[in-house]
């Protein structure tokens, strides 16, 4: 039989409402989601595709002395017509699932199962322990340890590229208001050896390192209207920078916010573990670098604009992308609408192989409403191509969406979504999702 | 006479500074599990439209989290040092419908009816990531490249 995640997820789920958790206060959020498809690659039979998802969140507080909570979340799929991807039936996935002690006192937290980590340049996913605290005098501290996560085996091999083990953590110093310093790093364990080879049997299929990165970051005001962030990290792999990320903030009126940011990778460095695209074996002396800036401002409750600019060097080429968008809100925020306008200006060096140029204009309109009864989207994006691709000098999409409030938490909705573009000279896609979201009126409202 | 170890006054004074530090923790209030209060739909936008004053302790200015497009765009530096502040009004699954190890469908497709919301990869994105991925690829790393690579790795051999 097959053990899938989800069904132990499933199980996990009816055990934590026994007895222990009857007097805590539970939440479940339950989305689930039919999607009907039909697909016609050329060369292959046609498919119809009907594969039913769930996502079924749980969070299970006030356990115990009222400080231990439990929180899961994941998702399970059955396809009820022909097999949506690869070669299985049904598939699934627990994203989270662990026990939380939080303490009154400095936000201390423990932390024992599935969770998510983010500390500094550390972002992982960990089966293990986790914990963190405040101390005296600004200072901060966590640190997190146990298996890593893996992913789906790389082609050709029997791993995903990543070590068996996770280790890392920050400490920090926070001064009144203005500043934050932080120190961290995250230590896997040694990659796994990878073997395959291309078509030639000679050369490696990929090349990985290991994933080891130590880094500091920082947060400063200075003054209400400014604010700086951002993070450095080294990688003692490569012994060079890996990344520097830096953005601030000025907002000289209330809803006015000026944001300025530079970005740059040595590619070799921080995509080290990127196993898929054997970032270990990358031109040490590559670089990625952005820099740009925008502008928001609120002109009223009902009106906010934007625009933005970004510059883009590589190796490759260099590329300018700017734009510009609305956001309308009425009746209380429960209608909204929005549209924006962006061009890619490319070096063809960018460009999709066998493409003349990487240059697109996009386009985009939605209006949504949500009422007490019912609530419906339209949304439009279209891709403007510069030159043609594959024949087709767009790619655009529209969705619409309708749908109606049961009850104040559960509600019945469904999409349709047509679209032209290069991969499928027709899109058509429908869907049916039915959503329950517990709330509490009383503790601030749904999360 | 016998001679004391050297280190028996450096582990007193270590030991009477962790007690200091533990007295002085009990002083530093943890943040609530739940917003104490029930937020209208887009009153979650703005702390700043109740919330003048710095947060707790050693915490930041709550106008620093203000949901304006430049934060929303550039969340990460705010996640990456304060998501106890974060866990506040969202659930983990709120970042997990895009920041995930394994996603089932875009997040576009599961709020289809929220076009309102930041989502990566709206529309034909299978043709521009063709191009996005070159311009970019720290931008395809944050999120694929240590995770969330199922589909990646069905064409990329």
């Amino acid at each position: 039989m097959k053990n899938f995640p989800f069904c132990r997820l499933s199980l996990a789920t009816m055990l934590s409402l026994s007895c222990p958790a009857l007097a805590a206060e539970v939440s479940v959020d339950s989305t689930t989601v039919v999607r009907i498809e039909q697909r016609a690659v050329s060369g292959s039979p046609k498919q119809d595709i009907a594969p039913a998802t769930q996502f079924l969140g749980l969070d299970a507080d006030k356990l115990a002395d009222g400080n231990l909570s439990l929180h899961f979340y994941g998702w399970g799929r059955y396809d009820l017509a022909d097999k949506s991807y690869n070669g299985d039936r049904g598939d699934g996935s627990l994203t989270y699932g662990y026990l939380q002690y939080r303490f009154r006192q400095a936000n201390g937290e423990v932390r024992l199962g599935r969770f998510f980590v983010h500390e500094g340049i550390a972002n992982e996913q960990v089966d293990g322990l986790s914990a963190r605290t405040e101390l005296p005098l600004g200072f901060g501290l966590s640190a997190f340890g146990g298996a890593t996560v893996h992913t789906r085996h790389l082609y050709g091999e029997n791993s995903d590229g990543k070590g068996d083990s996770l280790v890392g953590g920050r400490a920090n110093y926070r001064y009144k208001g203005m500043l934050e310093l932080g120190v961290s790093g995250v230590y896997e364990g040694n990659a796994p050896t990878l073997t395959s080879k291309l078509d030639d049997g000679i050369t490696p299929r990929y090349t990985n390192g290991n994933h080891r990165l130590i880094g500091g970051d920082i947060w400063l005001s200075p003054f209400r209207m400014v604010e700086v962030a951002g993070h450095s990290s080294y990688n003692p792999e490569t012994k060079t920078a890996a990344e520097h990320s830096y953005l601030i903030n000025i907002k000289p009126l209330k809803k006015l916010v000026l944001t300025g940011e530079f970005n740059e990778q040595r590619d070799q460095s921080y995509f080290y573990a990127w196993s898929m695209f054997s970032g270990a074996a990358l031109n040490p002396s590559d670089k990625s670098r952005s820099v740009g800036g925008n502008v928001s401002y609120g002109v009223n409750k009902a009106l906010e604009v934007t625009g933005d600019y970004k510059h883009y060097t590589r190796e490759l080429g260099n590329a300018d992308r700017y734009g510009a968008g609305v956001r309308l809100s009425f009746l209380g925020n429960a209608l909204r609408s929005g549209a924006t306008y962006h061009y890619l200006r490319a070096s063809d060096g960018f460009a999709i192989s066998g493409t003349p140029s990487a240059s697109y204009h996009e386009l985009r309109a939605y209006v949504m409403q949500d009422t007490k009864s019912f609530f419906y989207a339209v949304d439009v994006i279209d891709y403007i191509f510069r030159k043609k691709v594959f024949n087709e000098s767009s790619a655009w999409e529209a969705v619409a969406s309708l749908g109606y409030h049961i009850t104040p938490a559960l509600a019945l909705s469904g999409d349709m979504s047509y679209g032209r573009n290069p991969e499928f000279t027709e899109d058509l896609r429908g869907l049916v999702r039915l959503t329950y979201n517990m709330t509490f009126d009383l503790k601030g409202g749904k999360k | 006479m016998k001679s004391r170890h050297p280190m028996l006054p450096v582990l007193v004074i270590a030991m009477l500074l962790a007690l200091a530090a533990c007295a002085q923790m009990k002083t530093l209030p943890s943040l609530p599990d739940w917003h104490p209060e029930t937020l209208s739909v887009g009153q979650q936008m703005d702390c700043s439209e109740c919330h003048e004053d710095q947060q707790q302790g050693t915490m930041k200015a709550f106008n620093a989290f203000s949901h304006s497009p430049a934060f929303v765009k550039n969340h990460r530096f705010y996640a990456a040092s304060d998501d106890r502040l974060c866990t506040v009004c969202h659930k983990s699954s709120f970042c997990n419908d895009c920041h995930t190890n394994r996603v089932e469908m875009k997040p576009s497709y599961k709020y289809g009816y929220r076009p309102d919301r930041e989502m990566p990869h709206r529309g034909n994105f299978m043709t521009l990531h063709k191009i996005e991925g070159k311009l970019d690829p720290a931008a395809c790393y944050r999120c694929h490249g240590r995770a969330n690579n199922e589909r990646c790795v069905a064409c990329h051999r």
